[in-house]
């Protein structure tokens, strides 16, 4: 697991990816707080959230275009490695469930880096490590790559994934703030699977997320184990 | 300790059966030749034995444990067919990573000597990717062995590689073999199983037709062994009767002035063929008895 993770973190880390990546989220930060008022326009923020703009403006951009971020990034981790049958190397070697896990831990060391970098970029300015928001955040993208990990794993073409992994990217946040507001009866329980309702309010509700990704990956952990190479 | 015991293996595809349960033995210390067409079943089997697909049905056990089990893998190194490497790394780092998963980390110098094995010495720290078709099933060699497993498996282990390189594989091979480990190997290449194999198996249609040591395997298609014989000429008196005789005693009977040839069903015939020349007073020169190839038996079945 931990050569397969080693080696996942190192390819995305050491290509521009990270740079592109670190970037996007310095800029939000920035911008967030530049223009604050406009972001309190149109979203109800608190005052705590208002005094956190720099982090709570990463959250709404994670909120938006994590799944999509995550999505373009890894969405080949896996069946790629079917694809161009290297993954004959790794199954003759290791356990399916130890490459699964490697290749997720992989995927979240790259972005809990890139995310402890943002901070404590912005901590410079903000004189505020703000370890909530960065809890909150690292639940999301954790939700956010496993659900990735299992399409990887369920969609045997990387061109597939790509062009699903887009789709799903746009569609989830639209989806899930549908479900977290939908009075519909016959959905709304579905907002109970989504990370987002476990992030409407600032509490540690959003623990649970950390468990809905398991599932994710324990779903993935099944598909995999039945595939064959 | 048997290193490979399969029961009744089975793989089928929807309703296709690819191997239609198979028993087989390995024993240790063995290389292990399998042979057949394309489409016969060798990778599927291997596949299951390695872990790369799962049996439909029937059991398998390598090195004494049951699989499939992650334990085995420790102590396997498989060449599978028809796979791409890690093209970004170079030759030391894909040595270094493979052997890690296997949770045996080698050294630089360790993935240097194993390179220099299998005729890569000065490639490296040369990206894979850059590496001519050769060079990678070289690696894909090295790659199996880089964690110094007790069973390794080739499929087609020098298809592709010319003649040189085949040679300094099959001494590899051989070599390894004197370290004490099994070699399963599948080839397309007749003379080289013939050469390097100490057992044989034959695949047809997803089943074993035939199995065995070199010897056994000669020993079942020996019906059809040629005799040629270069002899002095045969005095009129007596021809007539010893060629009879010959025409009863075996097949394909070709006669020339000082020579002939014929085939028989079994090694007491070649005596009992000597043994007529000289009762004739018929000096024998020389005797050449060609027993069946690989190949022969191969195309029998």
């Amino acid at each position: 697991m931990i050569a397969i993770g080693k080696r996942e973190f190192i390819s995305m880390f050491k290509s521009v990816k990270s740079i592109i990546i670190i970037a996007i989220l310095l800029l939000t930060s920035y911008y967030s707080a530049k223009f604050s008022g406009l972001l309190a326009s149109g979203i109800a923020l608190t005052e705590k959230e208002m005094a956190d703009i720099h982090t709570v403006g990463l959250l709404i951009l994670l909120f938006i275009f994590g799944q999509l971020f995550v999505m373009g990034l890894s969405h080949d981790s896996i069946n790629k490695e079917s694809h161009e049958r290297t993954m004959r190397f790794l199954v003759t070697r290791t356990s399916r469930l130890q490459i699964l896990l490697g290749k997720f831990a992989g995927a979240w060391l790259f972005w809990f880096t890139c995310l402890v970098i943002s901070f404590l970029v912005i901590a410079i300015f903000a004189l505020k490590f703000d370890f909530f928001i960065f809890s909150q955040v690292m639940a999301l993208l954790t939700f956010q790559i496993a659900l990735t990990i299992l399409l990887s794993v369920a969609i045997p073409k990387p061109s597939a994934t790509m062009f699903l992994g887009i789709l799903i990217g746009l569609l989830f946040p639209a989806l899930g703030a549908w479900l977290v507001f939908t009075d519909n009866p016959w959905v709304s329980w579905l907002k109970f699977a989504s990370p987002y309702y476990y992030l409407m309010e600032d509490t540690y509700q959003f623990l649970i997320i950390f468990g809905l990704a398991g599932l994710l990956l324990a779903a993935a952990a099944l598909i995999f184990n039945r595939r064959e190479f | 300790m048997k290193a490979i015991e399969t029961k009744l293996l089975k793989k089928t595809y929807g309703s296709t059966p690819v191997v239609k349960g198979i028993n087989l033995t390995v024993e240790e210390g063995e290389i292990f030749g399998f042979l057949g067409r394309n489409g016969a079943g060798k990778s599927t089997f291997i596949n299951m034995l390695t872990g790369i697909t799962r049996p439909t049905s029937g059991s398998f056990t390598i090195l004494g444990v049951e699989g499939p089990d992650e334990r085995m893998k420790k102590h396997i190194g498989v060449m599978p067919d028809y796979s791409t490497l890690f093209n970004s790394m170079n030759a030391i780092k894909h040595l270094k990573f493979l052997s890690s998963l296997s949770g045996k980390p080698v050294s630089t110098t360790e993935c240097q000597q194993v390179l220099k094995q299998v005729g890569l010495e000065n490639a490296g720290n040369k990206k894979v990717g850059k590496f001519s078709f050769g060079m990678k099933k070289k690696l894909g060699i090295a790659q199996a062995i880089i964690h110094d497993p007790n069973l390794i498996f080739l499929d087609e282990p020098t298809s592709g590689l010319d003649a040189e390189s085949a040679l300094h594989i099959h001494r590899l091979i051989s070599s390894l073999k004197e370290r004490g480990k099994t070699i399963f190997m599948t080839s397309h290449n007749l003379d080289e199983v013939e050469k390097i194999c100490t057992t044989i198996a034959i695949m047809k249609d997803g089943s074993i037709v035939k199995s065995g040591t070199m010897d056994e395997l000669r020993s079942y298609y020996r019906s059809a062994i040629t005799v040629e014989l270069k002899h002095a000429a045969v005095p009129a008196s007596e021809s007539q009767n010893l060629y009879a005789w010959l025409e009863t005693t075996g097949s394909e009977l070709r006669r020339e002035t000082g020579f002939t040839s014929i085939t028989v069903g079994s090694e007491k015939k070649i005596a009992e063929i000597i043994r007529a020349f000289t009762r004739c007073q018929v000096d024998i020169f020389r005797v050449e008895v060609n027993e069946p190839s690989l190949e022969e038996m191969f195309l029998a079945e």
